[in-house]
Order: C-alpha cells, then sequence, then structure tokens
C-alpha cells in the first residue's frame, strides 16, 4: 500500500487501480527488492501542485501509456542488423536468435532491418555510381524474392518485420507484401513496421527524397492502404532520434517531430481519411543521448505533446491515436573513435535512460561503430547491455520512477512549453512543409549542428577521450569488414532476375503504378499507389523500377 | 603590424554521396570553413566523375570528401582517375568520416593528402584546408 494516495473513487490512483483490475484480474505486479520490500509497480501522489498526480496509462499519458507496462511486457529488443546480401544477413539474424535476441512481444521473433544506402534510397545495386555503398552498412535487397531468402522457413503471423529505411520505403513494403502473398500469409495478420522516412527532410533523406508534398501525399496513401488491408502495420515513424542525430537539440527535435505529426495529419484529413484509422499504426523514434535527466524529461513532454495535439487540435478520439508508442535507440553520433570501449558505457547510460522513460522497444548501438561496421562480439554486448538491465538492475519494477522528481516534473512542463512555442513559430511560417521549402528548417538544424562541435572545439562541452582525458594509445581494435563480393553477386543477381521475369507483366504493373499516382496527386482514390506497388512488386517489379516512377509522379527533393 | 596577406581565399569543394545522408559533418565543416573566410561549394553527388567536373567549374583548391556509409575506396579511386584524366593530377584531396582500417591503405595509395575521422579537431581540419589549399595555389 502506498502512502499519500487519494482516496477518492475518481482519483487518478483509483482509476488505475481499476484500470489494472479491469485489464489485467489478478495478477499480482508487486516486486520484492533484495532487502525484502515489496514494490508496488508504480507510485502515486500529489503532484508538485498539490492535485492528485496523474497515473500511467492515463491522458496525457505523461507517465507512460500503459497503466502496466514492464512488470507485465518488457521492452522489445530490435538490434539493428542487416549487410551483405540476403544470405549473408540470414546467418547473423540465426546467431541473434541463438543468443537470445530477436524477441518479439508475445514470443514473436522480431528483427529490425538496416538496407545499405542504395536500397534505403531506393536504387537498385546496378544503379551507376552505389556500386561502391553495395551490401555496405546494410543489406541489399531490390526484389520480393530476396525477402524468400532473408526470411526462409519463417512463419510470417509470428515474425515481426521492422524495416530501416529512407526514400525507398514504400517499395520496400511492397516487396514484402509481395513475398508474404507468394507465400500465402493473410495480409491482416502480418505486423512489422516501416519507418517511411520520406517525412524526414531534416538531414536524413536529402535529394534522393520525393518533393516534400509529394512525400506527404505518399505517407497518407500508405496509411490508408494498410489501414484497410495490413491492419496490424506500422506505417509509419517519426524519427526524433534522426533529428537530433542532424544536429537538433531536444526540444528542437521534439517540436519537428509534433510539427510533421501536424503535416501528416493534415494532409490526411485534407484526402477525408479518417484519423483514428490511421493514427494509431504512426509511431516514435527517439535519441537517448549525452543529457541524462533531459532525455527523460523530453520522452514525457513527447508523449504528453503528442496526446494533446492528436485530440485537441486534430480531434482523435481513440486511446491508440492519443498514445505515443517509443522505440528508443542510443545516440550513434556520441560513438567515438577514441577509446572505443567508452561507448559501451555510454550506451548503457543512454539505454538506462530509455528504460527510466518507459519507451516500448530498444535499439542499443555497438561500441564499435564510429569504427565500421559492428563486430559480432559488440553485437551480442549490446545485447547484454539491455538483458542486464531488464534483469538485473531492477529498473523495471516500477514504472516512470522519476515521476514526482521536482527535477524531472519541471523540466517535462518547460520542454513541452517550449516545443509548444516552436510548433506555433512552425504554424506562423505556413507550417512544416513551407518552412521545409523555404530552407529554414535545414538551417535551424544545421546551426545547432554546429553550436554542439563549437561546444565541443572549446572544450565547454566535454567527450572523454575526445577533447579530455585522450590518450595516444595504438587502437587495434578488430573491424567488420563487408564482403568485397557483395556488390558483384547483387549486380548479377537483379540481371539475371531482369532476364528471367516475365517483362511485359512487369511493364503493365508499372503502368498501373503510374495511373494511380496520377490520380493519389489529384487527391483521388488515396490506397491505391500502395496496392499498385504491392501488384508491380508481385509482378517481379524491382524496388528502382518503382522507384523511378514514383519520382515522376510525386517529384523529387531540391 | 602584419603586412596584410592579399593572397585570395581557399576556395574549397565539399561533397558527399546523394544517397549517404548522413551529413551533419560536412555540414558542420562547411560552416567551420566559411568561419575562416574561405569560398565553400557544398555539393551531392551523382558519379564521382561529376565531383571533378564540379571542382573544375568552380575553380577549387582543395576537395573534401565525405562518408559515412560505404564507398570510402571505389569513389576515392574513380575521382583520383578523373583528377588524372582531366590533367588535375595535383588538385588536393581530403577524406572524411567513417574511414576503416582497410581503407587506409587504397585511400594513401590512391593519393589522399589527409584523413579525418569522427572528433578529429575542427581547427586541425581548418588548417589542413589552408595549407593545402597554399601549396596548390603556389603561395607556400
Amino acid at each position: 500500500m502506498t502512502t499519500g494516495q487519494a482516496e477518492a473513487a475518481d482519483s487518478p490512483y483509483a482509476k488505475w487501480q481499476r484500470a489494472v483490475a479491469a485489464r489485467y484480474a489478478d495478477r499480482n505486479f508487486a516486486a520484492r527488492n533484495r532487502s525484502g520490500v515489496e514494490l508496488d509497480p508504480v507510485y502515486g501522489g500529489l503532484d508538485r501542485h498539490g492535485a492528485p498526480a496523474e497515473m500511467p496509462g492515463q491522458y496525457p499519458y505523461t507517465r507512460g501509456i500503459y497503466p502496466i507496462h514492464y512488470q507485465y511486457q518488457p521492452w522489445m529488443d530490435l538490434q539493428i542488423i542487416g549487410y551483405g546480401l540476403p544470405a549473408q544477413t540470414r546467418e547473423r539474424m540465426d546467431l541473434l536468435l541463438e543468443q537470445g535476441g530477436s524477441k518479439g512481444y508475445f514470443d514473436r521473433e522480431a528483427y529490425n532491418f538496416i538496407f545499405d544506402m542504395p536500397t534505403s534510397m531506393g536504387y537498385d545495386p546496378d544503379y551507376p555510381g552505389v556500386r561502391g555503398s553495395i551490401g555496405d552498412c546494410g543489406i541489399s535487397v531490390c526484389k520480393a524474392s530476396d525477402y524468400e531468402i532473408l526470411l526462409d522457413g519463417k512463419d510470417l503471423e509470428r515474425t515481426t518485420v521492422s524495416m530501416v529505411l529512407n526514400a525507398g520505403s514504400p517499395g520496400m513494403l511492397a516487396l514484402y507484401l509481395a513475398a508474404a502473398k507468394r507465400r500465402g500469409f493473410a495480409f491482416d495478420k502480418l505486423g512489422g513496421n516501416v519507418t517511411n522516412y520520406i517525412w524526414d527532410f531534416f538531414g536524413h533523406s536529402g535529394g534522393t527524397n520525393f518533393s516534400p508534398r509529394g512525400s506527404y501525399r505518399l505517407i497518407a496513401d500508405i496509411a490508408a492502404y494498410c489501414a484497410r488491408h495490413v491492419p496490424l502495420w506500422n506505417t509509419l515513424t517519426i524519427s526524433e532520434h534522426n533529428i537530433c542525430e542532424a544536429g537538433a537539440s531536444n526540444v528542437q527535435a521534439v517540436a519537428y517531430s509534433i510539427a510533421a505529426i501536424i503535416a501528416v495529419n493534415e494532409e490526411c484529413v485534407k484526402l477525408g481519411i479518417d484519423l483514428d484509422t490511421v493514427v494509431p499504426r504512426f509511431g516514435f523514434h527517439v535519441r537517448y543521448g549525452e543529457n541524462f535527466f533531459e532525455e527523460i524529461a523530453k520522452t514525457r513532454a513527447l508523449r504528453r505533446v503528442y496526446a494533446k495535439v492528436n485530440r485537441e487540435r486534430f480531434g482523435c478520439t481513440k486511446s491508440g491515436a492519443l498514445q505515443a508508442r517509443i522505440h528508443a535507440q542510443t545516440a550513434g553520433s556520441l560513438l567515438t573513435a577514441q577509446q572505443p570501449l567508452n561507448n559501451l558505457v555510454r550506451n548503457a547510460y543512454g539505454a538506462l535512460a530509455a528504460v527510466l522513460s518507459g519507451v516500448n522497444g530498444m535499439t542499443i548501438n555497438a561500441y564499435d561503430e564510429a569504427l565500421g561496421l559492428p563486430t559480432e562480439e559488440a553485437v551480442t554486448l549490446s545485447l547484454r547491455t539491455s538483458q542486464i538491465i531488464a534483469e538485473e538492475t531492477g529498473a523495471v519494477h516500477v514504472s516512470d520512477p522519476m515521476g514526482g522528481s521536482f527535477y524531472v516534473e519541471e523540466l517535462t512542463d518547460e520542454i513541452e512549453r517550449r516545443v509548444f512555442a516552436i510548433i506555433a513559430e512552425i504554424d506562423e511560417r505556413g507550417g512544416l512543409i513551407a518552412c521545409i521549402e523555404s530552407g529554414w528548417i535545414k538551417q535551424q538544424v544545421s546551426a545547432a549542428a554546429y553550436q554542439w562541435r563549437q561546444e565541443i572545439e572549446s572544450g565547454a562541452r566535454t567527450m572523454v577521450g575526445v577533447n579530455k582525458y585522450a590518450t595516444d594509445e595504438p587502437e587495434n581494435y578488430a573491424v567488420f569488414q563487408p564482403d568485397p563480393e557483395a556488390a558483384r553477386l547483387a549486380i548479377a543477381d537483379v540481371e539475371r532476375h531482369r532476364a528471367q521475369r516475365d517483362n511485359a507483366r512487369c511493364a503493365a504493373a508499372l503502368d498501373d503504378l503510374r495511373r494511380a499516382g496520377a490520380e493519389v496527386n489529384a487527391g483521388r482514390a488515396v490506397g491505391s499507389v500502395m496496392a499498385m506497388l504491392v501488384a508491380a512488386a508481385d509482378a517481379d517489379a524491382t524496388l528502382g523500377e518503382m522507384q523511378t516512377v514514383l519520382h515522376d509522379v510525386f517529384g523529387r527533393n531540391k | 603590424m602584419a603586412m596584410q596577406d592579399t593572397a585570395p581565399r581557399p576556395r574549397v569543394l565539399l561533397t558527399k554521396s546523394f544517397i549517404d545522408s548522413h551529413d551533419r559533418a560536412i555540414a558542420t565543416i562547411a560552416l567551420a570553413l566559411r568561419d575562416a573566410a574561405m569560398e565553400v561549394v557544398l555539393i551531392d553527388y551523382e558519379q564521382p566523375e561529376d565531383v571533378v567536373a564540379v571542382a573544375l567549374q568552380e575553380d577549387v583548391d582543395v576537395i573534401g570528401i565525405s562518408f559515412m556509409s560505404g564507398g570510402q575506396v571505389e569513389t576515392t579511386q574513380k575521382i583520383v582517375a578523373e583528377l588524372a584524366r582531366r590533367e588535375v593530377a595535383d588538385l588536393p584531396l581530403v577524406v572524411g568520416g567513417i574511414i576503416r582500417p582497410f581503407d587506409v591503405p587504397p585511400l594513401e595509395a590512391a593519393g589522399v593528402r589527409e584523413i579525418f575521422r569522427g572528433g578529429a579537431p575542427m581547427a586541425d581540419v581548418v588548417a589542413t584546408f589552408e595549407r593545402l589549399s597554399r601549396t596548390y595555389r603556389g603561395l607556400a
């Protein structure tokens, strides 16, 4: 029993108790620490203003989106995986599974695929000028049959597939769905995620992206299609992480993330899409970096602002449309090539901040990523970091353990105030798309990145082992070397594929895609671009061929 | 009081592959070089050969290429070959970003003048571009 809980039946605590009883029946989530003290799954009381404090699972979800969180369902460990050809990545997948990784919710397997840069941007391996990047830093995938190798023998109803990529996202989702269809899986049983980073004009998609207006139109098309046909699929990941990594401050990154949601929602509303049918499948990717308490406060502020914007500004009513699901990732830009083992410690603190924030999924970077692609040893250590936090530290026993802290609560409120101020400024400037088109956004982010760098240069900000406590010890760490043969094999493979397929059927499917694009561009038949992408992928069109059509129809950035 | 240096300021081309979106470092370096009163051209390239075409059009003294996710050796070798073909083999080339140990010997063999990894002091980067520019212009 917690002292100081309000007794009234309509108090947040009483409501929370009823929610827990209704949802989890008579399960007991109390833990006991080493000293024998029984721990409640969450603590409540009066907030700083003397009112009964909000509880987890209650609007506006500052303290978390579930009444009971890790005590019932731990976070999903999603180590980033992917290099070389699909067969090579499959080997790494099998290793992770053996090590106890790749665990999704409810005993599913889960994989977080990253693609090489050509694939990520929607280019085939034989596109001129991309050869040096094939299979380097991600998997090379350009056709539906690649998924038959990558996921050979996997029950796709029991496998959650997350695809991390940029402008190639729409075509990539189509390749996966086409492969699933060929193997006889019903779309309404498929769970997974495509990051769909085409919303990102903050430094991550660049000139390979669609025009800003074209991108947001495509996001709406994909969301509408999936709501009807692939309802368990998460269609959009707004990456606060990427905005931070491009150099923005936490406040800027949260504000721009919410601004992106506002722009997507406005596009959906304009096209007549019911937001309650699509918004619950949007989620966030949040960076956990150098400011331990600020990371926690920004997560709490993000959940709160998201809930308020979707309910108050857009009239969403479904709880799923108000709850920010968050995939955490530690900060790649803080990984140093100098004294790389220090990165293990940085990553562990970042991961702990994420856990104390109540995130749903976790990617802990490998300590050697500033040196190159991670080694197997480094990937395993990342997984062990998560397992140590989950199963040794006891950090999972109590939800929102920072709730009620004078410091964290005030910082949460202050971040919320500053985020709403930036959102108001973007509104005044005509909305996010106008701010992207004018270059204002990019300028804001670059200025913040430069300021951060100058702080490092001047020593005002410390990076251990870089601008302080530097040593000149020899750096003889093992670095993973991707297969230099991958490019040749991938190019030969796509050439063989083009020679063997039914080219007339493929060309007809691409024509259908072009026609659907024109319709959707005109605001009609929303969802038909994604439908025609799936048909084209099933007709053996490659990622790059589909991308060429989409670029023609939806325009290119810059 | 030192005599005023009337030599032209360095002209620099900074570039990154169109498919490699990790542009935080190169955008930051562009601002640092501008703050050091250099003229900076910042572009994405599709073909490595395009880099040389722009370098010649813009009459730059140094080329800086940034890599995050692949192509370090292959792209650099192609740029070096194109520099030779266009008879500007002495135009200095600087490479930065994720440069792995196995990238270094072929990059050095290709004639790259300097390699900067993450964490390199910005002052060193600025000084290197300054020095390479002056040497290329025959000022030092």
